[in-house]
Formats: C-alpha cells, sequence, structure tokens
C-alpha cells in the first residue's frame, strides 16, 4: 500500500496506468473529431472542389482537457484510494474481534457496525482470517455456539447479523467461548467495547491480551451510555432516577414520557452537577395524563436502559372525599384529615358525591359527617359495581343509624365506646396485621389506639372480611368486594374523635394501601406472567419474541430482566407487569485502567474514507457530460429550446393565475364597503343588455328625484346578480322579469330567500301591462311562478286601497310606470311577519321605463298614454315605493289618518 | 358493397389532391390572365384585318358593308385564337426532397405547386395542358387538373431530366426542377427538342442553402441519390469555389437555353412562387 501523507492507496501499481495519460493525450489532439454529416443534393457540384489549405481539424482544447480528466479519475478511483487508512497488520494469523453487544453498545451501535466493517475489509484486503463473537449471551439464554474461524464474507454477514441485546454483557462466559476455541495466537486482537464495566472488563482484556496484540476500540469519553431506574411510585409527579457511568463531569439530557400509543406527553430537561452518578427527575404532570404514560425514556439515546416502563403501579389514581365546603367547623371535620393523610400520595378531591364520581375517581372516601340522600346511595352502588373502591369511615351518625345497606359487615347497633355498656378500661390498639390482609407488612406505631368504635355482628365470614382487628380480636377495618369494587368500612372516625389513628402516620400507610387494593394489584400475583411485549436492543418495543420466557408465579419481584426474560411487559395486556433493566445492571462504571499494552482506539477518529465510489462517480458524470458534447458537436441534440421556453411561459402564467383572485377579493371588499356606505338603489341585471340598460337608467332618474324632493339620498344604483353578489346592502331591489330568464339556481335562490327573510323588498316588473290579452298575463305568472320557483312566498293579494304605499310620501291612487292600469300585488298585511311590510311587490307597469332619464332629466322612453302626468305619477310612486322601503309601514298607524283624511277631503 | 368501397376509396385518393389543388389554384389565382389572340390570321371571333379579294376566297367570306365603303372588295380576316398545347414536366428525383430548414417546403413541394399552379393558370386561360411521361392527351378543363395533380403526387422519377418524347410542333414545353445534370446531357435533350420545333421554358428550383451552402467545420455530405459521400475537412474553404461552380452551371444553362430561344429562370424556395409563376405566364403568354 502506498501512503502519500495522510492518503493511501490500496492497489498502487494501477498507478501505473497514469503515464500512459501523456499518450492519450497525444491521440486525442492528432484524431479530428467526427464529422457532421448533413444530406445535400447538389454533391456533383463539390466534386473535386480541393480546400486551398489542408490543416486538418482538431478537437477543441476543453474537451481533450475534459477526456484527460476522465480518464485520471478513472485510474485514480482503480487505485482505490484512502483517507486515514488504518496501519496494516503485522503480524500473521487471524484476526479477532469481539464485540460487545449488550445494552451499552446501542448508544454508538452505527459506530461500533461501522468500525466492524472497516476492521472485516482490512483483513479481508489483507487475507486473514477472522474470528468474532458478542459479549453478551443470546436471546433464550441457550448456550452459545463454538466459535470458528470465518472467511472475510462469512465475517461480513455475520457481522450483520449483530444487534445489540437488551441485557448487559457476560464477558466471562465470553472469554470462555473464545477459550475454547483454542487459538495458539492471533495476529491482532480488536475488542469493540461499549466502555462499560460490568465488574469483568479487566480479567476479559488480560484474558484476550494472553491471545495476541489487543487493541479496544471505543466511543470517545464523555459519551457513555445513561441508565433509568425506578424510583418510588407513589409520588406526586412522575419520577425517575437516571444513573450514568461516569460522574466527572455535568451532564444533561432531556426526558420524554410517552403515552400508550408512543405519543409525546411531557419533556423535561435534567441536569446532573458534576460528581453525582445519578439524579432524581421529576415530570411534573395532570393526574389523566400521568395515567396514560406507559414509559419514560431518555430523549436522543436508543437503549434498552435508557427506558423506563411503567405499568399499573404508577398510575395515580385520584381519590375523592365527600365533603360539604361550608362545613360549619372545617377543621373538625373527617374530611379535613383525610385530605392529609391522602395528598401526599394522591391527587384529592372533594365535593359532593355526584360531582366527585363524575370527575373521575378511584377511591371515594366517605367521612362519617357525609349524608348520603338516596341518589348518591344509587351512584355510589352502580360505581361500587364498576370497579370503584369506597371508604367509609364510621362515627356518631353511623353508629345511630346502623342499617345501612352501603356497609360490608351488619354492624351492631350502638357503638363500644370507653366507659359505655360494652366497655374496656384502656382504649385499644392495633394487632399486627394478617398475612393476607393488604396491610400485611405495615409497622404499627406504639400510641395508636382506639378508644370507640363500631361493632360488626359476627357471622360466618366476617373474619373472611376483616382486613384489621384490635388486640381483642374485634375487626377495626372490614372489606367486602361488590361488583367489582371493594366497600371497605373503617370502624373508627375518620377524625381524632373516637381514635388517634387518624392523625398517625399508619392512617397515611393505610390509606395507601386501600387505594393500591382499587387498582387490582396488591399483594403478590399468583399467576404466571408470559410476555406480551419486550425491548430490543434499541429500547424500542416489539412483540415478544419465542425466547422470551414466562415469569413464573410470584416471582415478580425476583426477575431481573436477562437473555431469558428480556425487560418489557408480562403478564396480560390488560393487567402487565414492566420488568426494567437497571435492576439487572449490577456494575454501573465506566471501564477500568486496563494493562499496559492495549492499545486504546476511537470508533470515530479511524475512519477511513474510501475515495473510490464519489471519485468513480465524479468519472460517470464526466463520461454522460463528454457523451453529450459530442452529440451537440455532430449536429445530433434535439430541439429542446422552444420546450424551455413553453414550459417558463407555462409557470408565468400559472403564476398570474393564481395571483387575479387575490384581487377579486380585493375588489369584493370594495364593493361591500361602496355598498354599505351610502344608500344605493339597486337592480337585477337580467342579461338582457337593453333592459338591464332601461333598468339602471330608471333607478338614476329615481334617485335623482329623490335626491331633490326627499330627505333620501340615494348614491348611484348598482346592478346585483343573486347568484354572486351579496344583496344585504340594499333595502329596496328592482327586477325586471323578461322572457326566456333562466330559473334560479339554489344558490341563487338561499340568497334571495336569506335576503326575503332578513327584510329585503323586491319589486317584481313583469313589464307587460301593454299587453293586456290574457295569453300574456298568463304567461307573465308563468314567468314569474319560474322565476321565483324555490322561493317561499305567501299568496299574494291585490293591494287594498289604504295600503301603506298609497300614502307614504305622497298620496296616491294607482301606480303607473310606462303603461298604466296594472294591478300590483303585495303581501296580506300581517302585523307580526317583518313588522307588517310587505317583502314582495309584483306590477307589470315597467316603472322603469318611465323613470328611465338622463343626467339632465330628459326622459328616454314615452309614457302611454297619460303622458308626462303619467310619468310624474310614477315617479311619485317609486319615491313611495323607496319610503316604504326605507320607513317599513310608519305611515300606517293611525296618528296620521285624521290629517290625511282632512287632506283628502273627506 | 363495391360501390361504397371505390368511393371511399376514390375519396380517400382525392382528399390528398385537394390541398395540393386549392394551393396551387390559391397561387394561380394572383396572376391575372385571359384569352391571348395568336397575333396572326385564323380561326377566331376578334376581328384581325381586312384584305382585298383575291379569286379563290370563297365568296361568303366577303364583307359587304367595308366592300360598299369603297371601291376594292374585301374580306374580313379574324385573329387566330387557338389554344396552344403545353407540356409540363417536374422533376421528380431523389435530388428534390430537399429543405434546408423545416420551415421551408421541399424543393418537390415547391415544384408541384408551381407544376400545378402553372397548369390551372393555363387552363384558365384555354390552353391544353399535360404533364410530359404520363401518358395524358393534352386537354381543357378542370378534370385535366386533377389528373395532374394525382401524377403529381404519384410521380417520383428516376431522373434528373424527362425523356424524350415525339411532339406534335409548335407546342410548349416547360420543364420545373433543380436541373443539376451535367450540362452536357441537359443541352442534348434541349437542342433535340429544339430541332423538333417545340419552344421550351426551364425553371430552376434550388435551396437557399445549395446557392449558399451555410456550414462550417468538418461535414460528411451525402448525396440524396445513392451518391458516395464526400468528406470536407473545412466548409467554409470551399463555399467560393462552390459558387463559382454553380453560377457556372447556370450561366451554362441560361447560354445554351438562349441559343436556341428558349428561356432559363431562376427561383428559391425561400421567396413566394408567385414571383416565377407570374414570370414564366408572362413568358408563355408573349408568344
Amino acid at each position: 500500500m502506498l501512503s502519500l501523507g495522510s492518503i493511501a492507496f490500496a492497489a498502487p501499481w494501477l498507478l501505473a496506468g497514469l503515464a500512459a495519460l501523456p499518450v492519450l493525450w497525444w491521440l486525442l489532439r492528432v484524431t479530428p473529431p467526427a464529422p457532421k454529416r448533413v444530406r445535400f443534393p447538389a454533391l456533383r457540384l463539390m466534386l473535386g472542389l480541393a480546400p486551398p489549405e489542408e490543416t486538418p481539424a482538431k478537437t477543441p482544447l476543453w474537451l481533450i482537457i475534459l477526456r484527460m480528466v476522465l480518464a485520471a479519475a478513472v485510474i485514480l478511483a482503480l487505485a482505490q484510494p484512502l483517507l486515514n487508512p488504518r496501519t496494516p497488520i503485522a503480524a500473521a494469523g487471524p484476526v479477532v474481534l469481539a464485540v460487545d453487544d449488550g445494552w451499552g453498545a446501542a448508544r454508538h451501535w452505527d459506530d461500533m457496525r461501522a468500525a466492524l466493517d472497516r476492521l472485516i475489509d482490512q483483513a479481508r484486503r489483507e487475507g486473514r482470517e477472522i474470528v468474532l463473537f458478542g459479549t453478551a449471551d443470546p436471546p433464550g439464554g441457550r448456550t452459545p455456539t463454538d466459535l470458528s474461524l470465518l472467511r472475510p464474507a462469512d465475517a461480513r454477514a455475520a457481522a450483520a447479523n449483530l444487534q445489540p441485546l437488551p441485557w448487559p454483557d457476560d464477558r466471562a462466559q465470553a472469554l470462555a467461548r473464545f477459550k475454547r476455541l483454542g487459538l495458539s495466537h492471533a495476529a491482532e486482537i480488536v475488542w469493540l467495547s461499549d466502555e462499560l464495566d460490568g465488574g469483568d472488563a479487566a480479567s476479559f482484556a488480560a484474558g484476550l491480551a494472553r491471545h495476541g496484540p489487543l487493541t479496544v476500540m471505543g466511543a470517545s469519553g464523555n459519551a457513555l451510555p445513561r441508565l433509568l431506574a425506578l424510583t418510588d411510585a407513589d409520588d406526586k409527579d412522575l419520577t425517575a432516577t437516571v444513573e450514568r457511568a461516569d460522574p466527572s463531569l455535568p451532564g444533561t439530557l432531556t426526558l420524554r414520557a410517552l403515552g400508550d400509543d408512543g405519543r409525546l406527553m411531557a419533556r423535561r430537561a435534567v441536569t446532573i452537577p458534576a460528581g453525582q452518578g445519578s439524579i432524581v427527575a421529576h415530570i411534573p404532570m395532570p393526574t389523566e395524563l400521568r395515567n396514560r404514560v406507559a414509559s419514560i425514556a431518555i430523549a436522543n439515546e436508543a437503549s434498552a436502559g435508557a427506558v423506563l416502563l411503567l405499568d399499573e403501579r404508577w398510575k395515580r389514581r385520584p381519590v375523592g372525599i365527600v365533603a360539604r365546603h361550608d362545613a360549619a367547623q372545617p377543621l373538625l371535620s373527617g374530611a379535613y384529615y383525610l385530605d392529609k393523610a391522602l395528598s401526599p400520595f394522591s391527587e384529592v378531591r372533594t365535593g359532593d358525591v355526584a360531582t366527585v364520581i363524575k370527575g373521575g375517581i378511584a377511591v371515594l372516601a366517605l367521612p362519617d359527617s357525609a349524608s348520603l340522600g338516596d341518589g348518591d346511595r344509587q351512584a355510589i352502588a352502580s360505581w361500587l359495581d364498576k370497579g370503584g373502591t369506597v371508604v367509609r369511615f364510621a362515627g356518631p351518625r353511623l353508629a345511630a343509624q346502623p342499617d345501612d345497606t352501603l356497609l360490608p359487615v351488619r354492624l351492631r347497633s350502638g357503638d363500644r365506646t370507653l366507659g359505655g355498656a360494652l366497655s374496656w378500661e384502656r382504649p385499644a390498639k392495633l394487632a399486627p396485621f394478617a398475612a393476607d390482609s393488604p396491610f400485611a407488612g405495615l409497622a404499627i406505631p406504639d400510641d395508636v389506639t382506639v378508644s370507640r368504635q363500631v361493632l360488626a355482628e359476627p357471622t360466618v365470614d366476617l373474619a373472611r372480611k376483616t382486613w384489621a382487628r384490635l388486640t381483642d380480636g374485634t375487626p377495626l377495618v372490614t372489606a367486602e368486594k361488590r361488583g367489582k369494587g371493594w366497600l371497605v368500612l373503617v370502624h373508627t372516625t375518620a377524625d381524632p374523635e373516637w381514635s388517634n389513628l387518624a392523625i398517625s402516620g399508619l392512617m397515611v400507610e393505610m390509606l395507601r394501601r386501600v387505594v393500591a387494593v382499587s387498582q387490582g394489584i396488591s399483594g403478590t400475583s399468583d399467576k404466571p406472567l408470559p410476555p406480551v411485549e419486550t425491548l430490543d436492543g434499541f429500547g424500542r418495543l416489539h412483540a415478544a419474541p419465542a425466547t422470551a420466557a414466562t415469569i413464573p408465579a410470584g416471582a415478580v419481584a425476583k426477575t431481573v430482566a436477562g437473555p431469558r426474560n428480556p425487560p418489557g411487559f408480562y403478564g396480560t395486556a390488560d393487567a402487565r407487569v414492566a420488568l426494567n433493566l437497571a435492576p439487572a445492571v449490577t456494575h454501573f462504571a465506566p471501564l477500568p485502567a486496563l494493562p499496559t499494552g492495549i492499545r486504546r482506539e476511537d470508533f470515530v477518529r479511524s475512519t477511513e474514507v474510501d475515495f473510490r465510489p464519489p471519485l468513480l462517480a465524479f468519472a460517470l458524470m464526466l463520461m454522460l457530460a463528454d457523451f453529450a458534447i459530442g452529440l451537440a458537436l455532430r449536429g445530433l441534440l434535439p430541439r429542446i429550446v422552444g420546450r424551455a421556453g413553453a414550459a417558463a411561459g407555462a409557470i408565468a402564467f400559472g403564476v398570474v393565475l393564481l395571483s387575479t383572485p387575490t384581487a377579486q377579493a380585493a375588489g369584493d371588499d370594495a364593493a361591500a364597503i361602496a355598498g354599505a356606505s351610502q344608500f344605493h338603489l339597486a337592480y337585477v341585471r337580467t342579461g338582457v343588455a337593453d333592459v338591464d340598460a332601461e333598468s339602471k337608467a330608471g333607478l338614476v332618474g329615481l334617485a335623482r328625484v329623490l335626491n331633490e324632493r326627499t330627505a333620501v339620498e340615494a348614491a348611484a344604483p348598482m346592478g346585483v346578480d343573486p347568484e354572486s353578489d351579496d344583496l344585504v346592502f340594499f333595502p329596496l331591489l328592482y327586477w325586471p322579469v323578461v322572457d326566456g330568464e333562466p330559473a334560479l339556481s339554489p344558490q341563487a335562490i338561499a340568497h334571495v330567500q336569506h335576503y326575503l327573510n332578513t327584510g329585503g323588498i323586491i319589486l317584481f316588473d313583469t313589464r307587460d301591462q301593454e299587453q293586456p290579452n290574457d295569453f300574456s298575463a298568463a304567461a307573465a305568472q308563468a314567468r314569474l311562478k319560474r322565476l321565483a320557483a324555490g322561493l317561499t312566498i305567501p299568496p299574494l293579494m291585490l293591494l287594498p286601497s289604504d295600503h301603506v304605499l298609497t300614502r307614504s310620501f305622497y298620496l296616491l291612487e294607482n301606480f303607473p310606470g310606462r303603461w298604466s292600469g296594472g294591478e300590483l300585488w303585495v303581501e296580506p298585511t300581517k302585523d307580526a311577519v317583518n313588522d307588517g311590510v310587505s317583502s314582495v311587490i309584483v306590477g307589470g307597469n315597467e316603472w322603469a321605463g318611465a323613470w328611465a332619464a338622463d343626467a339632465h332629466g330628459v326622459p328616454f322612453y314615452a309614457v302611454v298614454p297619460g303622458g308626462e302626468p303619467q310619468r310624474e305619477m310614477a315617479y311619485r310612486f317609486g319615491v313611495n315605493l323607496v319610503m316604504y322601503a326605507l320607513t317599513g309601514n310608519y305611515k300606517s298607524d293611525q296618528v296620521h289618518v285624521p290629517a290625511i283624511l282632512e287632506r283628502l277631503g273627506q | 358493397m363495391a360501390k361504397p368501397a371505390l368511393r371511399h376509396r376514390a375519396e380517400a385518393a382525392s382528399l390528398a389532391l385537394p390541398p395540393l389543388l386549392i394551393a396551387a389554384e390559391r397561387v394561380a389565382a394572383a396572376v391575372v390572365q385571359g384569352t391571348h389572340g395568336r397575333r396572326r390570321t385564323g380561326q377566331g371571333e376578334t376581328f384581325w384585318q381586312f384584305r382585298q379579294y383575291e379569286p379563290g376566297d370563297p365568296v361568303t367570306r366577303i364583307d359587304w358593308r367595308e366592300t360598299a365603303k369603297t371601291q376594292h372588295v374585301y374580306v374580313r380576316e379574324t385573329e387566330w385564337e387557338a389554344a396552344q398545347s403545353v407540356y409540363l414536366w417536374r422533376d421528380g428525383s431523389g435530388s428534390m426532397d430537399y429543405a434546408s430548414d423545416a420551415n421551408l417546403p421541399t424543393k418537390r413541394e415547391r415544384a408541384d405547386l408551381l407544376t400545378l399552379a402553372l397548369a390551372a393558370l393555363l387552363v384558365r386561360g384555354g390552353e391544353r395542358v399535360t404533364l410530359m411521361g404520363s401518358g395524358l392527351a393534352p386537354a381543357h378543363g378542370r378534370a385535366i387538373l386533377d389528373r395532374l395533380a394525382l401524377q403529381l403526387e404519384r410521380g417520383v422519377t428516376a431522373s434528373d431530366l424527362p425523356a424524350y418524347e415525339k411532339l406534335p410542333r409548335h407546342g410548349q414545353v416547360i420543364w420545373i426542377g433543380d436541373l443539376l445534370a451535367p450540362l452536357e446531357a441537359t443541352a442534348a435533350l434541349v437542342l433535340r427538342y429544339a430541332d423538333a420545333g417545340l419552344k421550351g421554358h426551364l425553371l430552376q428550383v434550388l435551396d437557399p442553402a445549395e446557392e449558399s451552402l451555410p456550414f462550417a467545420g468538418r461535414v460528411r455530405f451525402e448525396g440524396l441519390e445513392d451518391e458516395n459521400p464526400l468528406l470536407i475537412s473545412r466548409v467554409e474553404s470551399i463555399r467560393t469555389g462552390y459558387a463559382e461552380r454553380l453560377r457556372r452551371h447556370r450561366d451554362g444553362l441560361a447560354a445554351l437555353t438562349r441559343g436556341v430561344g428558349w428561356t432559363f429562370a431562376t427561383h428559391r424556395t425561400d421567396h413566394p412562387p408567385q414571383q416565377a409563376l407570374l414570370a414564366l405566364y408572362q413568358i408563355l403568354t408573349e408568344c
């Protein structure tokens, strides 16, 4: 291998090919390029035309240089250039590769694999055989197969199958396995380690070093894997202990709490100060979210030790205490003491029964002061059936009414009190708890005494239901399973009136146990737990492999994670028990100092960069470019310039199209502002040009008249389209009905209906008064009906002579337009609907034609038969109409009737 | 079913013709035409001259009005307005299938257009036309145009020059092609026809690239009629020589035709066809 500085060539003899480059240069210079081929008819005329000077055509210089570079790149690539090559192996013999594939290797697994591949590559280059083995036991706890010498190709395949395993390494076993091979001397031994000392690292290194020169490869110092361990389960917040192997420098990490479905529920940054090997991290979360957390993981660290699995034991269940908020003396009530006792480890909710149960709780605590109505009892009973736990406390009230169905045992009436009928001389103490009681194992302080309690009737099953007794055998706490839940009765009070249990620490512990009972996992499980899901070496949950074994019954506390029981969830899918890795890692420390003579290397820094692939890719690109250039020089490239221009034009067109809707939106706003800021008369565009022109001119004329004679200030009339425009700005809408107008679309009908419902007025002008024969009248009706099909308009009536329209501004008797004599149809007056104002007015007199005038007031259309006086009447009708639209039935009230009658001369 | 099939085939065949015909007629419509006189006495309608009566003339031909005016007896003579036969030929060889640019028509397309347009003009002018080598007799009317169009669409000949046919005297021959055959061969044919008493007109249709040779660098030229390819190392250097040769060829053709009283004209495919057509038609109608 030839090395020049940091670059080495693995196949240096190929570099002799570089000597051929000048020859290539000369060849390329001398060979003329391929000629262009042209078809030409007048060939005969060119025959014999000798060009004056015969300088041969030359390939352009830049093309020659391109080809030279291409050739040089190919030769260099074939010579396998390597950056930072490893020193070649000196001695003869096989290469031994020991790989730490326990849980600690997962953090730097990629680097380790890359280094392993490079080592195998180097062995292949130098023609050595390989011994490859991992230090962790294989899954299932079976004995690993014996080692053998492998060829590099087989070793590569074996290396591809290596995966980190989620349990600690067993290097002693691995060393024994290696010794069984009986290798006398190896050329090189490389131990790819995870930098963790499991207690056997020094002996492993010493054992390996006896067989050859040992190199230990590991990740750089500060990035050792970290471990998550469990903490006390009953803390208010979610907690986890973070341990690390090397406590010398401060470390930071982020903890992520993940739900059942892998969703991130909370995140917490944790800083471990220098010198500390572990720290307890708290993740505060609301209770509902906390109960959904299934695992806690260290962010960006994919190993089995960085994942902490949580099961039912870590779910917090809220406890509800039934108490009245406005109690007279809160500090004397049992609820206060219960709150104090429960709040260190549970979330406490107070209230009445219904709200507390509805809020979702695990345990309901009923001090004696809680009064239960029938509804409450029923609610509690159904909740009990569904799996809730009720803890009732005795007290004076219960002693007075012992026949209570919500009790686990039947009570004797009366209570036993110091100095009472069934009396005792001294306050009684508690007897130690039985082994099968949920309180088993709790230490009883000496000073807990009970001075008063309620007594239970002795029945056959009383002993079975008793969870705690006094020293004389009377039950203190009894419980009965109802449905899926537990009904627990503490035979004394929750406040210190009858005993001082309430103020002792024992109460806290007993209530904790009761809360634990409510979660259904108290005591030891008596069923074997098959694996449900297990972690792989990278900390991901998968369905349990066949090699994972069942945890035998009763052995959960003793089981540690290992090859037979990988960390994960055991049990059934509903009742899962989590087995974590942390208890299995006994010795969590970095690698100790190794004996001298052992070389240390880094995974990452020993990078060999092989330049062959990029050089070959570069050569390929040059070859393609050369091919394209050759085609271009011979004129064989197709014409693609026009297409590029068309594509650019299409893109520009698309951009222009996209920009137009925003302009349109701005236009809609402007129209809305214009419509709302002033009063506009509006006409519906029919699509027939002269009808629309007539409507517009008519409304212009009417606006002029309005502005002159009334207080209405009408701005320029606007044409609207009921399909698209907003009708809300216009109090009055003039709608000329023409032949051939298509029926309204559903959207237009919706708009118009909404307009009518919200108080708009439409004047339908059928414009057919000049054709008084029935046929056209019927046709007009048909047109109107078709137009208004879909609109809900009440049946119209002829305008009565005392309608508001006849007197809203002027006093009118008839309503001529261009024609006279037509009838006007309005909605029947019902004061309740729309304040009595008719939303629809239908007539046929073609008013727009009568109103139509230009800016100077010169009318456009003749008025038949009345002439100008009729036009004046038409204007007056228009004014009346606008006043009706703007003021409603203002003029219909009776106040004005006398004045009007007087003016009418009656 | 035979009839519709035949009709379909006929219609399908005729579908090819109208574009060429329509194009030809459109070009021809740009040129004003009419029947022309022969400037000699003969059968016709137009008055030509009065001539004195000579013994032997039929008595019915005496124009009595004119005779009454003067002392002598006159016979009225009319101008000879006979349609002439025009024999068209266009070069269908492989060298005509060339266009240097996608926007230009091939030489054959232009030659077809010119031929048919000329035929349309002549037919409108009352002449009788036919295509040399087609076997059709010269005829008037629309029908011959259709047949000519069909022949032109079909006809791909192998030779650069028309074969010699026995044609009646006083006809006209028109050859449209690139006339790049060796000058001797052309001269021999032209002289033969001229000896047979026919008048002729040659129109050379060339592509602009054939005149200007717009190529550069090392080019391998391949001929269109199975000639051997020619490799020229630098085309720019032979441009002047080539132009000189083309000019000499054209001068030779011009001299040849002038010598026998024929005409020679050139046309480039990037120029509008009306130019060549107008020139040719005017020449035709003057003689």
